[in-house]
Formats: structure tokens, sequence, C-alpha cells
């Protein structure tokens, strides 16, 4: 199964229903996200962006509208995954086939980082990659000293600082394939060099895909070119 | 260990698990060894009798002066009438009785013993013989009969130990020849008819031959004079009923045998019963135990649960380790109680098997009540830890 698009027809969070909400160019409308798309969501602090990131990661349910994913044709392993050639109402997701697009299809890196403080860097990246046994560790350690953390790599994550947490799970987000990589904040404690080296990393890995970017940022965004952007 | 093992078993609390093992150990130990020993000790009650089954019982009414003075002692039909009234009952039996002398002739080596007896039937359908061995054709040369044990014992230890006689077990008793002579009350008649013994009753106090063969003789031989039963065989639903004693105390009856077994089981019963239910409230706490422990360890790991689905762990794999923990914890309690249940079985056994006829109860009884009980517990809590990992999905 692959994901082609995300569309977004008139979502809302449920908490703007009863709002008057600014002018946005997501909210209410008719949006698509292609696969192979650079996008950057950019957006004031409480307009909802993490909000979006989760309903289309299947984190949370909490919209008014609806919210689509283009279904292209490929291998379709079983029966509980869904049909190929359709656009699927992500309400309509089980659980267990949400896992399967999760290790499959979208990777998420949420703006709370989602690490475990008591596992090292290298074991918050292996509980993923263990999973997928996507990328060889050799890819990983390269990875970690590009983005100058390789002498971290097995302190515990909690005891780590922020940016170097942020850069932890920038790699572990790529650790899968994906159709569709989504960036809440990717780089909001990183420097202008690791911006930019993190970006390359996953500029070449979403190109390997084939895949989409959708990066979001309250002023410090993730240095891609090319990007649409979009104003929530 | 997988690292989301690891995690998800940080905050386990090995007090309460072990806690709720032991406690469902005790439970079931208790639920087993009752059930064990009910089964073991059955045996001592109730009597291993092929020939009648466990809820027939005798009766007849009680032996007074006037019964002596030639009054009739026998059952009316209107005694047996309100016998069928009541509710206890299903089945009710009466005995015939032979309208014609008999005489047993025994020989061996030689030697002949005659002596003067009586024979009595009750219907076929009452007795528990499966094979051909209890039945009488017409014109056929020999005819079964079940004597009771009492005699047999009468004759070893009284009759034979004092007279100088050989002591004969069952299987040498049946094998001499003895020839029945039958000869009528007011007639000339006689007919000879061999005769083997095909078993021992403990509890009909009798000599008994199949019921054809009874109206038989009683239409060839007897005097024709209808005559009421002295003796009833009832089938009955529990025979430890106290209705029942009741019934017979008031209306004059006796039960034969002895009285004392299906009181004595029903007791074993009642105990049996009060274990049980013991046994049931404890494993039914450490099931909640198990629960309640699994529920908060679970609800501790809530996020770490929602942090490995984020990541895309299957819904199987973020519950295996708990699932784990149900079924190591429960099994080793199973294998414990069963164990126990083993151990005690030893230590009362030879304590019981002096008592017993040395017949068990079904060994895989036991068992397979702890497995099924065991699963019970296994697949609740595993339905509930599926339950909790689609909650922490969202």
């Amino acid at each position: 199964m692959r994901i082609n698009y995300i569309e977004l027809e008139n979502t809302l969070p449920n908490v703007f229903l009863n709002e008057k909400i600014p002018p946005s160019e997501i909210w209410r409308k008719r949006v698509r996200f292609e696969r192979g798309g650079r996008y950057l969501v950019e957006a004031a602090s409480g307009t909802g962006k993490s909000s979006l990131c989760a309903y289309v990661f299947g984190a949370r349910t909490d919209f008014d509208g609806d919210i689509l994913f283009g279904i292209a044709e490929g291998k379709s392993d079983s029966d509980s995954s869904p049909k190929p050639g359709k656009s699927l109402d992500i309400r309509r997701i089980k659980p267990e086939e949400w896992q399967k697009i999760r290790r499959e299809n979208i990777a998420y890196l949420p703006q709370e980082l989602a690490l475990f403080p008591e596992l090292t860097a290298i074991q918050n990246i292996r509980l993923k990659n263990n999973l997928t046994g996507y990328v060889a560790e050799e890819q990983i350690a390269e990875w970690l000293a590009r983005l100058g953390i390789d002498s971290r790599a097995d302190y515990p994550v909690g005891k780590m600082s922020i940016g170097q947490q942020q850069r932890v799970a920038i790699i572990r987000s790529i650790c899968q394939p994906f159709d569709f990589l989504i960036l809440d904040e990717p780089v909001s404690h990183l420097d202008e060099e690791n911006n930019r080296i993190a970006a390359a990393i996953l500029e070449s890995e979403a190109r390997r895909n084939g895949a989409a970017i959708i990066a979001t940022s309250v002023g410090n965004p993730l240095m891609l070119e090319n990007q649409t952007l979009m104003r929530l | 260990m997988k690292l989301s093992d690891k995690l998800l078993r940080k905050n386990m609390s090995t007090a309460r698990i072990v806690g709720f093992a032991l406690s469902n150990f005790i439970g079931l130990a208790i639920i087993l060894a009752g059930l064990q020993f009910f089964l073991d000790a059955r045996s001592l009650w109730e009597d291993e009798d092929s020939f009648i089954k466990k809820d027939y019982i005798v009766v007849n009414k009680r032996v007074t002066a006037n019964n002596t003075l030639g009054f009739d002692s026998g059952f009316t039909p209107d005694d047996i009438a309100d016998l069928q009234l009541q509710p206890w009952l299903r089945k009710v039996g009466v005995f015939t009785a032979a309208d014609f002398r008999v005489a047993a002739t025994l020989s061996q080596q030689g030697r002949e013993m005659t002596t003067s007896m009586f024979l009595e039937s009750i219907p076929d359908e009452f007795i528990d013989v499966a094979d051909a061995s209890w039945r009488y054709t017409p014109g056929a040369g020999s005819v079964p009969i079940i004597i009771s044990k009492d005699y047999l014992t009468l004759y070893n230890f009284g009759f034979a130990s004092s007279t100088g006689m050989p002591q004969l077990s069952e299987r040498l008793m049946s094998s001499i020849p003895m020839t029945l002579t039958l000869s009528g009350k007011n007639s000339d008649k006689t007919i000879e008819i061999r005769s083997c013994i095909v078993g021992y009753s403990n509890r009909l106090n009798t000599i008994l031959v199949p019921e054809s063969f009874m109206a038989q003789m009683n239409t060839q031989l007897g005097t024709g004079r209808p005559r009421n039963p002295s003796r009833l065989i009832l089938d009955v639903s529990s025979p430890g009923d106290v209705a029942i004693t009741q019934y017979l105390d008031s209306h004059g009856l006796e039960m034969a045998g002895d009285k004392s077994g299906s009181q004595a089981s029903f007791l074993l019963k009642i105990v049996t019963g009060i274990i049980l239910a013991i046994g049931s409230v404890i494993t039914l706490l450490s099931f909640f135990i198990l629960l309640l422990s699994i529920s908060l360890l679970m609800e501790k790991n809530r996020d770490k649960m929602h942090t490995l689905l984020m990541l895309g762990y299957p819904l199987k794999e973020v519950g295996a380790p708990f699932r784990r923990i149900i079924f190591i914890a429960s099994t080793a309690a199973l294998l414990a109680a069963l164990l126990a249940v083993l151990l005690l079985r030893v230590y009362y056994g030879e304590a019981l098997s002096g008592m017993t006829t040395g017949s068990t109860g079904n060994l895989w009884l036991v068992p397979l009540t702890g497995i099924l009980l065991t699963a019970a517990i296994i697949i609740f809590n595993i339905l509930a830890v599926r339950k909790k990992v689609i909650e922490s999905f969202r």
C-alpha cells in the first residue's frame, strides 16, 4: 500500500468550532498534500498545528470535517489493509491498521519528541529501527556523527539538552520507510548549522522514498528548498 | 529481553504479582484439594456395588408384635400409591417372594450340605448387571442368583470357623455347584435346578433370582394366593435426603442396609461444598488482585504504551509483556496448587488406603478443573490487557 496524498476537507479542530477563527489556508479549506511535495506549515502558537499533525497520524480524532488518504496500488498484503486505488476516510482506519501505516507510510516527529528519557540515544533509535529493520547500524552512526551527537550515543536521553534530544528524534523518525514525513517543529532548538544538516539528511531520505515532507514552524523553519508555504 | 519489554516492565511491582500468585495458589489449592479429597473419600461411604445403583434404597415395615401374631406386614396398594406421591421418589419396585419351598444343596469334595432357604426377585430394571449372566431362559438347566455379601460373611466367620468347615472366597463360592430343590407348599411337585452365584451385594440383604424365573416357578408351584410385598425397592433422587428419613419414620418403615453411609456421604457433600465455596471466593479475590495489579501497572505505563504505539509497535507486541506476566504467574500458581494437592494426597492417602477398597476417583478431573479455572483467569485478564492497550492508542 502507498499513500499518494493527504487531503483535508473542511477540517477544523473541535476546540475551534464555537470560536471565530483567524483566516487560515488550511482550516475549513480543501487542501491536498501530495506525495513528493515539500510543505512548510507556518503558524502562530495555539492555532492547531500540533493538532493537525496528530490528526494525520491517527493519534487524535477530535476534528470536524474530513481527512482522506489517497491510497495507491501496491502490494496489498492482507485483507485488513485498506483497499487500493481509493480515498480513505482516516476515521475508518482501525488501530491495527494505523500501526502498519505508522511503520510503512507515515513517519512522525512530534513536538514533544516522545523519547524515552531512561533509554540512551542509540537505544531510542533502535527501539524504532529494530521494529522496522529499515536502516543499517552504520547509517545510524553516520547520521549521529553528522549531527554532532555521536559522542552522546550512549547517554540517557533524559540527561541531554533539548537540542540534542531533537537530533536523536530526527534520526529516529527516518528509521522507517514512509510516504509522508511529518515534522512538528523539528528544529526549534537547533542552531542554523544543525538545521541545515538535518534538512539535508531529511531531504535525501525523503527523496530516496519519493516521499513528502510536511514540517511545521512557529518561526524557526526547517531549511528545505522549494517548500510550499502554508499559513495555518 | 526486548527493549520494549524492558521499558514496560519498569513499573512492575513484584510484590503485587507474587501476592496474586500466592492467593491464586491458595484458592486453587483449596478448591482442588477439596475436590480431590471428596473424590477419594467418597468410596469410603459409597459401596462399590455393581448390582444396584446408589440411588436405590430397600424399605420394609418395622416388625412389631402384630406381625408375629400373623397380621399381614406387607405393603398394601394404598401404601405404594402414597409412596408414589412423594417428590423424591422416581420409581418403585416390589419384591416378589417365592410362593414355594426352597432347599439348596451344595456339594463339595463328596460332602453335601443342604439348607432351607428362600428366594426373592425384583424387577430387572433395578438390577445393574450389564452382561447376559443375569438372564433366565425357560427350560435352561441353570438359574443365576445374587446373594447378600453378609451371608458369605456369616458363613465364613460365624459358621465355618466354629464348625471346622473351610472358608470360601467369593470366587470359590461361585464355582461350587449348587442345586436348588423347589417344592410346592400344597403339592408334591418338585423341581430341581442348578444355580450359580453371579454376584454378591452389599446392599440387598436377600437372595435374588431373575424375575422371569420367579414368575414361572410361582405359576408352576405356587398356591396362587395374592400376597402383599413385604419389601420395596425405591429409586430416589437423593438417598441422603432428610425428607426420605422423615417419611420412613412417620410411616413405620425401615431402610435396609447401613443408613449411616448415605448420611455420611450427605455430610461429606456439604463439607465439600463449603470448602469449594471458600476456595472459589479466594480464587475470585486473587483474580481481582491480578486484574487490579495489571490495570495499575498498565495505567502507570500508559504513556510508554502510547509512545510505543506512536512508533508503530503492533498492539499485540505492546500487550505482550503484560500477557506474559499473567500467564507465568497463573501457570505457576496452578502448578504449585497441583503439586500441593499431590503431596496432600500422598499424606492422607496412607490413612485412607486402609479404609477404601482401593478404587480412586477420576484422576484427571482435578487437574482439568484447575486448568479450566486458570484458563478462565488468563483469558479474562488478557481481554482486559487488550482493552487497556486499545485505550492507550489515542
